[in-house]
């Protein structure tokens, strides 16, 4: 069987990809040379390519194509990896399912006989891994699109450090946020391509300084006893009890590993999600209003770009980007929007004071022994939903799709890196969430590698 | 009744960098005949991924202005986004510094001596902030198409926000006459408001009402009818109802009347939020500001004007200084014509301020075509040393500037050629002309012995010319004829 055609009947399966690359074939048999070389990447529709339409699942970008590549695609092509096609998302990255698409939903490959979803927004990312169509797929994570699905789906998803991978050429949600990670079955492959991507990009200007990158120290686990944190925070009433007891598996197994459990305390996350919901939609609804149908993507036109935009967006999109403009009208913007910056300042605040690494943005690299190594975490407050459960469950209020980031959200609003990796128990797989100081990228690769490895 | 008139400024400033704000296509906001579309980087278009990155030319010609303006520059200054949809808007919001702009505070003093105004005062600067021009939206035919030009966009604007400090529309001009000076000379802008350079909205309130924004003021003379206008029809409004503006407004200006655009029930709600991918703009504020260079002040400027060596007019100073290119022009010329000996220095500014003015008016060409140094120097040089008139030179500088092919002939052999020469006093006979014009006019000469006219003796003089066909001094004549008449 051609790997087209093992693309081509996933898609059928799954509706994994929004484009898929004809010639992927006649690709894989060239002569390529490159630190990645015949490594096969799928890549999240929200990621402009030359070659494929870069859509966001929107309809308002359905026959967009760019006319430059993102940083992150010439880099992976310029280390000889194949790029397959493009996947399916949340219409801007905006849902925890892969629903709100305009090309359909995504269906989760771990679950090949029922209709589950597979978690957004990076979902096609993630589900083109689970159902081991290629050997990596880049996803961007800005609440937790790359962990969500990740878990959702059985496999290893990194959000590595806000601003260490490129954004030039991905298309924002809401970019103080906005992180381009990586999926995969094997830890060792992700530390492969993120080694290729984590570059400075002067294209960038949220991209983590030379300098700066310098300073932070490599750490690693082998001869090292980790301090790892249990952050009650987390042990939210929404958690399911499946999903407890993995958490609570997971941390006997590093306690029987030789690490140290630390009880720590985080108190502003409980505000975490509230402030997301303020942060995130009001840079979405900036984000977004470029898309007028005047210079390209579609246009319906009557009288005003209102139509354009009201027939062209869905309804999430609609929704978030309403909630967005009314946080940052002049009657909400200090009682919500600034509220939501100083809340976000506070639990960055309150991670620095937890972990023994010293923050690299803050200066100098510091040691804090009392403090601790890793955060372990579950991902999701239970395992992945049937697609009519998750629809159902939307018709409630409209907020309790919005419940799933609980786990996810404080990571991304401090920018810490941050490693989904799939864990087994009794109740099948789920995700177990490691998350490290910001900069400490390796460190949380390491103890995810060996994380897995001691399970087998 | 006497009403207390409270008027601001709002300028935005094209800054002349080689650079757009946050991109790098060129800016060439300042080529009028550039092909729509044709400096427009994929940034400036708002396409899907891209994002701004700040070029430092803008910084610094901003940071110029505050120097010039005594404004306080700010260590840091971030970025905000500004939202509102229109066709040439292609981020859907311009990026200004709304919150923590570039600098604050500063002022610039109007002078009695050298503004036509009646007494000194300062003008107080609220801030200066960076921010994106816009695109262009051009109405071209009557198909109701809209054409968009995106040259224009993300090119880098400098906004000035003044106190209301003005009380009437004579100091707004002497404002922007000045802050035109310190834009052009110290090289952060054309500053030219015909071109879109510039561009000042004026607020204007008469104490106890709302201020009143008038938007789209395309020249100097529309700032001062507008402005007019908008306080006298406030000031009737007050007179006739009893009543003030109590909702702030703003309003348009159609060359006679002041017409409403908005209220404050359609105002825009900008929702202003800080960008959230700029980096602040962090600045060592002692460690740049020294190393910032700016022009003199204006004053200091036009007091080297009127000093020794060059003595000029008020007048004359203030043109030359309110027009850089002219300004460069007369102190090249100077330069040559110091070194030749030239004894009438004001012939100098003479012929640029005002006879060459004037010539390029008569002949309908644009006020740059002006002659090359070189030639104006032996043109000024030639009427200085007396070998041609100044009428016969006037005549000259038209054909000059009519023929620019004769411009490499030397001034001397146009002279000859065109027969414009001064006669000298051997070949033109000064005595037997006088002689013979007074002989034919006794009454004449009668009249002037009895009523001192100067009319008659310039009807004597103009007698005398007549004969000589011009090539003669008509001040020799005079001095003859008074000299005669009265012994």
């Amino acid at each position: 069987m051609s790997f087209l055609s093992g693309l081509k009947a996933a898609q059928l399966k799954y509706n994994i990809f929004t484009s898929i690359r004809e010639n992927v074939d006649a690709e894989l048999l060239q002569a390529l040379s490159g630190k990645l070389k015949k490594v096969t990447v799928a890549i999240k529709d929200n990621i402009v390519t030359k070659e494929d339409k870069t859509t966001c699942s929107s309809q308002i970008l359905a026959d967009y194509e760019s006319p430059f590549d993102a940083t992150v695609v010439r880099l992976l092509k310029e280390q000889g990896a194949v790029v397959v096609g493009k996947t399916n998302l949340d219409e801007f990255g905006m849902g925890s399912g892969t629903t709100h698409s305009h090309f359909g939903p995504t269906l989760n490959p771990l679950y090949p006989d029922e209709a589950r979803i597979s978690g957004g927004s990076s979902g096609g990312s993630a589900a083109a891994v689970s159902a081991g169509l290629v050997d990596v797929a880049l996803g961007t994570d800005t609440g937790g699109s790359i962990r969500l699905p990740a878990s959702y789906t059985g496999v290893v998803g990194f959000k590595p450090t806000y601003s260490r991978i490129s954004r030039w050429g991905v298309v924002p949600y809401a970019q103080s946020l906005d992180t381009v990670g990586l999926l995969s079955r094997d830890v060792s492959i992700i530390r492969q391509v993120f080694t290729e991507l984590d570059k400075y990009d002067p294209n960038d200007p949220t991209s983590l300084a030379g300098d700066i990158r310098e300073t932070i120290p490599k750490r690693t686990v082998t001869s090292q006893r980790l301090r790892i944190g249990v952050c009650e925070q987390f042990n939210v009433k929404e958690l399911s009890q499946p999903m407890r007891n993995a958490w609570i598996s997971s941390l006997e197994r590093f306690s029987k590993d030789g690490h140290e459990l630390v009880p720590v305390s985080i108190p502003s996350i409980k505000h975490a999600l509230s402030a997301y919901y303020v942060l995130a939609p009001a840079e979405a609804a900036s984000n977004l209003s470029r898309y007028d149908g005047v210079r390209y993507g579609f246009r319906n036109y009557d009288k005003s770009y209102g139509t354009t935009r009201s027939t062209g967006f869905g309804s999430e999109v609609q929704k978030r980007i309403m909630l967005g403009n009314f946080n940052l009208s002049s009657e909400a913007y200090s009682n919500h929007f600034l509220k939501a910056q100083r809340v976000r300042r506070l639990i960055c605040d309150e991670f620095n004071e937890v972990f023994k690494l010293s923050n690299p943005l803050d200066g100098k690299t510091s040691f804090n022994d009392l403090g601790i190594d890793l955060i372990v975490t579950p991902t999701s407050t239970s395992k992945a939903p049937t697609l009519e459960k998750f629809r159902l469950s939307q018709n409630d209020n409209g907020v309790t799709e919005y419940v799933d980031d609980v786990m996810t959200v404080p990571a991304s609003l401090a920018g810490l890196p941050s490693i989904v990796v799939p864990w087994n128990t009794d109740n099948g797989v789920c995700g177990i969430q490691l998350t490290g100081q910001f900069g400490d990228d390796n460190l949380v690769l390491d103890v995810a590698e060996t994380f897995m490895a001691r399970e087998e | 009744m006497r009403f207390k008139v409270k008027c601001g400024l709002e300028i935005h400033t094209q800054l002349k960098t080689r650079l757009k704000l946050f991109s790098n296509s060129l800016n060439k906001s300042q080529v009028l005949s550039n092909k729509p579309n044709t400096n427009v980087s994929f940034f400036d278009a708002g396409l899907p991924g891209t994002q701004p990155v700040l070029n430092y030319e803008p910084v610094l010609l901003a940071l110029k202005a505050a120097k010039a303006l005594k404004s306080t520059v700010s260590p840091i200054s971030t970025f905000d986004r500004k939202h509102y949809f229109y066709g040439d808007q292609p981020l859907g919001y311009q990026i200004t510094q709304h919150y923590q702009p570039i600098a604050k505070g500063g002022y610039l003093i109007l002078s009695s001596r050298f503004d036509q105004i009646s007494q000194n005062k300062t003008i107080g600067i609220e801030q200066i902030q960076l921010e994106q021009d816009t695109g262009k939206t051009l109405y071209k035919d009557l198909t109701g198409l809209a054409h968009v030009d995106l040259n224009r966009a993300n090119v880098p604007l400098i906004e000035l926000v003044t106190k209301p400090d003005f009380s009437n529309p004579e100091e707004i001009i002497a404002f922007l006459k000045q802050y035109q000076y310190i834009v052009k000379f110290s090289d952060i802008s054309s500053g030219d408001l015909e071109t879109g350079a510039i561009r000042a909205d004026v607020n204007i309130s008469i104490e106890g009402g709302e201020r009143v924004e008038i938007k789209n003021l395309p020249t100097t003379s529309a700032i001062m009818h507008a402005t007019k206008y908008e306080i006298k029809r406030q000031i009737s409004q007050f007179e006739k109802t009893g009543k003030h503006i109590t909702e702030t407004e703003t309003r348009g200006w159609n060359g006679k009347q002041t017409y409403k655009l908005r209220d404050k029930e359609n105002a825009v709600d900008y929702r202003y939020m800080p960008d959230p991918e700029l980096p602040p703009l962090v600045l060592d504020v002692d460690e740049i500001m020294p190393q910032v260079e700016i022009e003199k002040p204006r004053d200091v400027r036009l007091e080297e004007l009127m000093a020794e060596p060059y003595g000029l007019k008020l007048r004359d100073a203030i043109t030359l200084l309110y027009n850089p290119e002219f300004h460069s022009y007369y102190m090249e010329l100077f330069q040559i014509l110091t070194t030749k000996k030239i004894v009438k220095r004001d012939l100098i500014s003479n012929w640029i301020c005002h006879e060459q003015v004037g010539a390029l008016k008569k002949l309908g060409r644009p006020q740059d075509e002006y002659l090359p140094a070189r030639v104006m120097s032996e043109l000024i040089f030639s009427v200085d040393k007396g070998s041609i008139g100044s009428n016969n030179a006037k005549l000259l500088l038209m054909h000059l500037l009519d023929n620019p092919q004769d411009q490499v002939l030397p001034i001397a052999k146009l002279i000859k050629q065109f027969d414009l020469g001064k006669t000298t006093d051997d070949e033109l006979d000064y005595a037997k002309i006088c002689e013979n014009v007074l002989s034919q006019n006794e009454a004449v000469i009668k009249e002037i012995r009895r009523t001192n006219s100067q009319g008659k003796l310039n009807f004597l003089v103009g007698q005398c010319m007549r004969i000589s066909r011009g090539k003669a001094d008509a001040n020799d004549f005079r001095k003859r004829l008074l000299e005669m008449i009265t012994t």
